[in-house]
C-alpha cells in the first residue's frame, strides 16, 4: 500500500512539473500590439551594425530578421531569427527559422559575459535563470540574484534542461562551440526552446565585442538604448586610443602564461593583439595571423619574451610576482618579470572565480583599453585609476 | 650463423648497444631542435658549459630542452618498465601502468587541488609544475594504491583484484566529473590541458626529486626481475616453487604506483607507452626472461618517449600538439604489429 502511495506521488508530481506556466493574453500586455496595421513601422528605433563582424539585422515593418554568421571557429553554419512584434502576424517563408516574439520578457542566460549586457540595457528585471549565478561579480547583478531567488542552470552538459523547462523563459542567450555533445543549444532547441547564439567571442575587436550588446537589445525593442550606450563606448575608446597613438615609443608586451608546458598566445589578429595595437603598444605575436590562440612551446615564447617590457594577462591566480616564480623558476628569466613589469587581468575577481574582466569588461572596452594606456604609458593618462587590472607586486 | 649482423642484433647486449645508441642520437636531437633554431656548434657550446653567440640560448638547452629531455626518457623508462611489471603479474596482455587505477588516483589528487578549492570558494592553487600539483598527484596516487593493497591482501585471485582496481578507477573518475561539473570554466581547461599530458612542465628544480623517484622505482624493478620470471610459470607453479604470492605482489603493485605514480603527478597521465613498450620489447628479444627484458624495455620506453616529445614539439616550427595524441599515435601501430605478428607466428 505504501509503495502505492509513493508511486502515486511521484506520478503527481512529475504531471505537475510537466505543466506549462499560463501565459498571459495579448491584450493585457502594453508592449503588445492591440490593433495590428499592415503600413505602420512597428521599430521606429532601429540599429546599425559598425563594428561587429558575426551579426547582422535586417528591419521589415513588424519583425526583424538577424543572422549570426560565425556563431563559432570554423562554423559551417549560420544562425537566423526572425523576431516578430507581439500582437502582428508571423511572416511567411520562415518555417525553418526561430520565430521569437518580442519584446522578451523572461530570458535566461548561459554565460556570465551576457549579464553585462542586462545590466546596461536596465533590464535585469527579466532575468529568470543563468548558468551559474555565484560567479558573477556585480554587486547589482548578485544584489537580484538573492532578491529574486534566480537558480543555477548549469551550462553545456551540465545543463539542467528541466529546471530550464520550469523556468519557462522566452528566450535562452547561450554559445556555440561548434561540438553537438558539449553545446547547449541543440539540447534546448529539442526541448522546444527560443534559443540566441551569443558569438561575441569570435569577434576580434574590442568595439566589436562590445556592439554585441545592440544584438541583445533587438530582443527587447531596445535599440535606442543600445545605440547611445555602443555609441559613446566607442567615442571613449577612439579617444583614448587617439591619445596613445601619441605615445612618442611603443613598449613591446608578452601575453598568456605556460599552461602544463603549453603556452597559449592570442594570434596576430585577435581581440588583444587589437587593443594592444590600440594602446600604442607592440605585441610580441602580431606577426602570427590568427584570429585565435595557438599553443606554443614555452621556449618559443621565452625567445620572444626577451624583448618584451610588459607582461600581461598570466594565469587568474597570480596575485604577486611571488605567484609567477613559484608556478615555474623559468618564468625569472623573463626580462618583464625581473623589471616587475607584470600585470594582471584579475583585480576584480570574487570569491568563485568570476572575473568581471569577462562580464563588464566585454562592453567596457574603453575601460580595458584605459587601464592598458595607463600600464604602457603611464605619463598620458595621469588620472586614470586601473580597473580591470593590478600591477603584480 | 649465416649473418653476424642479424645475429648481433638478436643477441642482448647487440640489441642493447644498438638502442643506447639510438636513444643518445635521439637526446641530442631532442637538445638541438625546437621551435627557436640554434646552430648545432652553440649546443655544443653550452653543453661545455661555455657561452653561446646569444646568450638566451643557454638558457633556452639547460632550463627548458634539458630537463624536458631528462624527464622524457625517465617517464617513458618508468611507464614501460610499471606496464611490464602489471603484464607479467596479471598475466594479460592489456594491463598497463594504469590499470589499477594510479593515474585516475593522481588525476583525483590533482583535480581536488585545482578543482574543489574552487567549489569551496577558498583561494586557488596555480596548476603549471607548482609543487602543490605534484604532492598532490603523489597523494592521489598513493591513496588509491594503499586501498588496492589493502584489497590484494583479501583477494587472492590476481583477476579479481584487477577488477577491483578497474572499479576503483572509476570510482575516482567519477569525483573528478563531479568536480568537473561544479568548477569555473578556466579551471576546467587548466585541468583538461594537464591531462594531455607534457613533458616540458618538468623544470630544473623539479628533477632531483622525479630522478630519485623513478630511479629507486626501477631499482627495485631489477630487484624483482627473478620472482616476475617464477609468476611467468603461472600463478600455482610460482607457488609450489616457493614464492610468497602475496608478498610479490604488494611489492610490484607498490613499486609501479611509485613509477606511474611519480610520472603521472609530474607529466600528467601519459597514454599507452606503458602498454605498448613492453610487447615491442619481447618481440625485439623474442624473449620474456624479465633479467634480459627489463633493461630493453626501459630503454624502448626513453626512446619512444624522446621521439614522441619530437614530434609534439614539431621541430621548427612555432606550436605544440598535445603529447598524449602522439604516444597513441605512435602507439596503437605498434601494438598492432606485435599482435598480428604473434598470431602469423602460431
Amino acid at each position: 500500500m505504501k509503495r502505492l502511495l509513493l508511486l502515486f506521488l511521484g506520478v503527481a508530481t512529475a504531471l505537475n512539473s510537466c505543466g506549462v506556466k499560463p501565459r498571459s493574453p495579448v491584450a493585457q500586455r502594453p508592449e503588445c500590439v492591440q490593433t495590428y496595421r499592415t503600413s505602420q513601422d512597428y521599430f521606429p528605433e532601429k540599429s546599425q551594425i559598425l563594428y561587429a563582424q558575426g551579426f547582422q539585422v535586417e528591419y521589415h515593418k513588424h519583425y526583424k530578421v538577424i543572422t549570426v554568421k560565425n556563431p563559432w571557429r570554423d562554423a559551417k553554419q549560420t544562425f537566423q531569427y526572425v523576431l516578430v512584434q507581439c500582437g502582428t502576424p508571423v511572416p511567411a517563408g520562415f518555417e525553418q527559422v526561430q520565430v521569437v516574439e518580442v519584446p522578451v520578457r523572461r530570458v535566461a542566460m548561459l554565460s556570465t559575459t551576457h549579464l553585462g549586457h542586462l545590466e546596461s540595457l536596465k533590464l535585469l528585471n527579466t532575468l529568470v535563470g543563468m548558468s551559474d549565478p555565484k560567479l558573477s561579480y556585480s554587486p547589482t547583478v548578485q544584489d537580484y540574484v538573492k532578491r529574486s531567488n534566480i537558480p543555477k542552470i548549469g551550462t553545456n552538459a551540465s545543463l539542467n534542461i528541466e529546471k530550464v523547462l520550469d523556468l519557462s523563459p522566452d528566450l535562452i542567450t547561450t554559445y556555440g562551440t561548434g561540438d553537438p555533445k558539449n553545446d547547449s543549444h541543440p539540447k534546448l532547441l529539442e526541448a522546444g526552446l527560443k534559443v540566441a547564439i551569443n558569438a561575441e567571442y569570435m569577434e576580434s575587436t574590442p568595439l566589436g565585442q562590445a556592439e554585441w550588446l545592440k544584438f541583445t537589445a533587438l530582443f527587447f525593442n531596445q535599440e535606442k538604448a543600445a545605440n547611445q550606450r555602443v555609441s559613446a563606448i566607442a567615442q571613449r575608446y577612439q579617444t583614448i586610443a587617439a591619445i596613445a597613438q601619441q605615445a612618442k615609443q611603443k613598449p613591446t608586451v608578452l601575453t598568456g602564461f605556460s599552461s602544463s608546458g603549453t603556452w597559449y598566445q592570442p594570434g596576430g589578429n585577435s581581440y588583444v593583439a587589437r587593443l594592444l595595437k590600440d594602446a600604442g603598444a607592440i605585441y610580441v605575436g602580431a606577426n602570427n595571423g590568427d584570429r585565435g590562440s595557438t599553443p606554443m612551446s614555452f621556449e618559443a615564447v621565452y625567445e620572444r619574451a626577451l624583448n618584451a617590457q610588459v607582461w600581461i594577462n598570466g594565469s587568474q591566480t597570480w596575485k604577486q610576482l611571488t605567484d609567477v616564480a613559484k608556478a615555474d623558476e623559468r618564468y625569472q628569466k623573463i626580462p618583464a618579470f625581473q623589471t616587475g613589469q607584470v600585470f594582471n587581468n584579475n583585480a576584480r575577481v570574487n570569491q568563485f572565480g568570476g572575473n568581471d574582466y569577462w562580464q563588464s569588461g566585454v562592453i567596457s572596452p574603453d575601460q580595458v583599453l584605459a587601464d592598458l594606456v595607463k600600464i604602457l604609458h603611464p605619463e598620458l593618462l595621469g588620472n586614470h585609476q586601473l580597473v580591470y587590472y593590478r600591477a603584480l607586486k | 650463423m649465416k649473418n653476424p649482423l642479424k645475429a648481433f642484433v638478436k643477441s642482448q647486449t647487440g640489441l642493447i648497444l644498438i638502442l643506447i645508441a639510438i636513444l643518445l642520437m635521439l637526446s641530442c636531437l631532442s637538445l638541438a631542435t625546437g621551435s627557436v633554431s640554434i646552430p648545432l656548434g652553440d649546443v655544443v657550446t653550452v653543453l661545455q658549459g661555455q657561452s653561446p653567440q646569444k646568450p638566451s640560448w643557454s638558457t633556452i638547452i639547460l632550463q627548458f630542452r634539458l630537463p624536458k629531455a631528462l624527464a622524457a626518457m625517465l617517464a617513458g623508462s618508468a611507464l614501460a618498465v610499471s606496464g611490464l611489471q602489471m603484464q607479467t603479474l596479471f598475466q594479460n596482455p592489456l594491463a598497463g601502468p594504469y590499470v589499477l587505477g594510479v593515474s585516475s588516483g593522481a588525476s583525483l589528487g590533482v583535480a581536488l587541488v585545482v578543482l574543489a578549492a574552487d567549489v569551496m570558494g577558498a583561494q586557488r592553487i596555480a596548476l603549471t609544475g607548482s609543487g602543490t600539483t605534484v604532492i598532490a598527484a603523489l597523494l592521489g596516487a598513493a591513496g588509491v594504491m594503499g586501498c588496492v593493497v589493502i584489497a590484494a591482501n583479501y583477494v587472492r585471485n590476481s583477476v579479481t583484484l584487477l577488477v577491483i582496481g578497474l572499479l576503483f578507477g572509476y570510482l575516482t573518475s567519477a569525483v573528478v566529473n563531479l568536480l568537473l561539473y561544479f568548477s569555473v570554466p578556466e579551471q576546467i581547461q587548466t585541468y583538461l590541458i594537464w591531462t594531455f599530458g607534457s613533458f616540458a612542465t618538468v623544470t630544473q628544480k623539479q628533477l632531483p626529486l622525479f630522478l630519485g623517484l623513478v630511479l629507486s622505482g626501477l631499482a627495485i624493478a631489477f630487484a624483482q626481475s627473478k620472482s616476475l620470471n617464477l609468476l611467468l610459470l603461472g600463478e600455482s607453479q610460482s607457488r609450489t616453487l616457493g614464492l610468497k604470492l602475496s608478498h610479490i605482489r604488494l611489492i610490484i603493485i607498490g613499486n609501479v604506483s611509485i613509477l606511474a605514480g611519480t610520472v603521472t603527478a609530474f607529466c600528467g597521465p601519459i597514454a599507452f607507452l606503458g602498454i605498448a613498450v613492453p610487447h615491442l620489447g619481447r618481440s625485439l628479444l623474442h624473449s620474456a626472461d624479465h633479467r634480459r627484458l627489463l633493461p630493453v624495455v626501459m630503454l624502448l620506453g626513453a626512446i619512444l618517449a624522446l621521439i614522441a616529445d619530437l614530434i609534439s614539439q614539431l621541430p621548427g616550427g612555432q606550436t605544440v600538439l598535445p603529447l598524449n595524441s602522439i604516444t597513441a599515435l605512435i602507439g596503437t601501430p605498434i601494438v598492432v604489429w606485435v599482435i598480428v605478428r604473434r598470431q602469423s607466428h602460431q
